[in-house]
């Protein structure tokens, strides 16, 4: 009996195993897991992403961060980072010092801060949309959108 | 104290003799053993429930902050199937806290009650009897929760948080 069983598990490892092999795979499936560090998505074609590269670096250089993706669309600029788990505790602290930040150096921006997994996962998504030629400037800005206000729904 | 002391002046030798006896023979508990196996039981739940939390999270529209509602749906309705297939009873005996405390032990206490009084019939057997265990879970989560939800409004109201 118990050699049966053993052989079926095997045999389902090697089905499966074999399934996975070659499977051209995405970024953003493993985004929820591992440590991903996005390119900068800017959805706007008028505008450069230098500005938004220096938000990242600065964002990226708090010691409770480890991930950090950034947005900008036309109004908005989106702040996604995932907090090193021991520091899980302290989330609204460092928000609260991230949005001082950013509004101190960057008064101009209008920014939504967030480190809320789904949002991130979401970020990556289109910043891999964003790389194939199909998807417009237009979409992505619709998509940028529709990202902002799950933050605003999550409050 | 004085009434354990009292009942022990009032044994006898023979039965004093056969109290030391039983306890020189009397198994030991292995809490050590009975904390590691209820820690990697009660892991292993949560290390599903996560899993659960992350596949609504990619599949589904839930972030985060609302996630947490179909996961415990989800992790509570399969502790009560396995509950019923006589699973989950087996994982108890193993695990004992570990599969007690998370939130899958509450589908247990809920379907275990079901079972045991579905003799005495469905609405004074089965419905009467159904939250004999998981009654005072409820009872104590909500009352817990209207007075941590009243001191946070108080806070708020006098400016502290």
């Amino acid at each position: 009996m118990v050699i049966r069983y053993r052989l079926i598990l095997l045999t389902c490892l090697l089905v499966l195993a074999a399934c996975n092999h070659n499977q051209p795979g995405k970024d953003s499936q493993l985004a929820l897991l591992k440590t991903m560090n996005p390119n900068p998505v800017v959805t706007d074609k008028t505008k450069d992403s230098d500005g938004v590269d220096e938000i990242k670096k600065d964002v990226s250089s708090l010691p409770e961060i480890y991930d950090v993706a950034v947005v900008k669309g036309k109004k908005d600029t989106l702040v996604v980072y995932k907090v090193k788990h021991l520091h899980r505790f302290k989330m609204k602290k460092i928000e609260k010092n991230i949005n001082k930040m950013l509004e101190k150096k960057y008064p101009k921006e209008n920014f939504t801060v967030s480190s809320d997994y789904k949002i991130f996962l979401e970020t990556v998504r289109l910043d891999e949309r964003m790389k194939s030629a199909k998807f417009s400037h237009r979409e992505a800005e619709k998509q940028f959108k529709k990202i902002v206000n799950m933050t605003d729904n999550k409050k | 104290m004085m009434e354990s002391k009292q009942k022990k002046q009032n044994t006898t030798l023979q039965q004093r003799n056969y109290q030391q006896l039983q306890q020189k023979h009397e198994i030991k508990r292995p809490v050590l053993k009975n904390c590691i196996k209820a820690f990697f039981v009660g892991g292993l739940i949560c290390v599903i429930g996560q899993a659960v939390s992350y596949f609504y999270i990619y599949f589904f529209n839930f972030t985060e902050q609302s996630v947490g509602n179909p996961t415990v749906a989800t992790m509570v309705f399969f502790s009560m199937l396995l509950t019923g297939f006589g699973v989950y009873d087996r994982l108890g005996q193993f695990g004992g806290a570990g599969s007690a405390v998370p939130v899958t032990g509450f589908g247990n206490a809920v379907i275990s009650a079901a079972i045991e009084h579905r003799t005495e019939g469905f609405v004074l057997g089965v419905g009467g009897n159904m939250f004999k265990l998981a009654g005072s879970v409820i009872l104590f989560g909500v009352f817990s929760a209207f007075v941590v939800a009243l001191i946070k409004t108080l806070l708020i109201i006098w400016g502290v948080l």
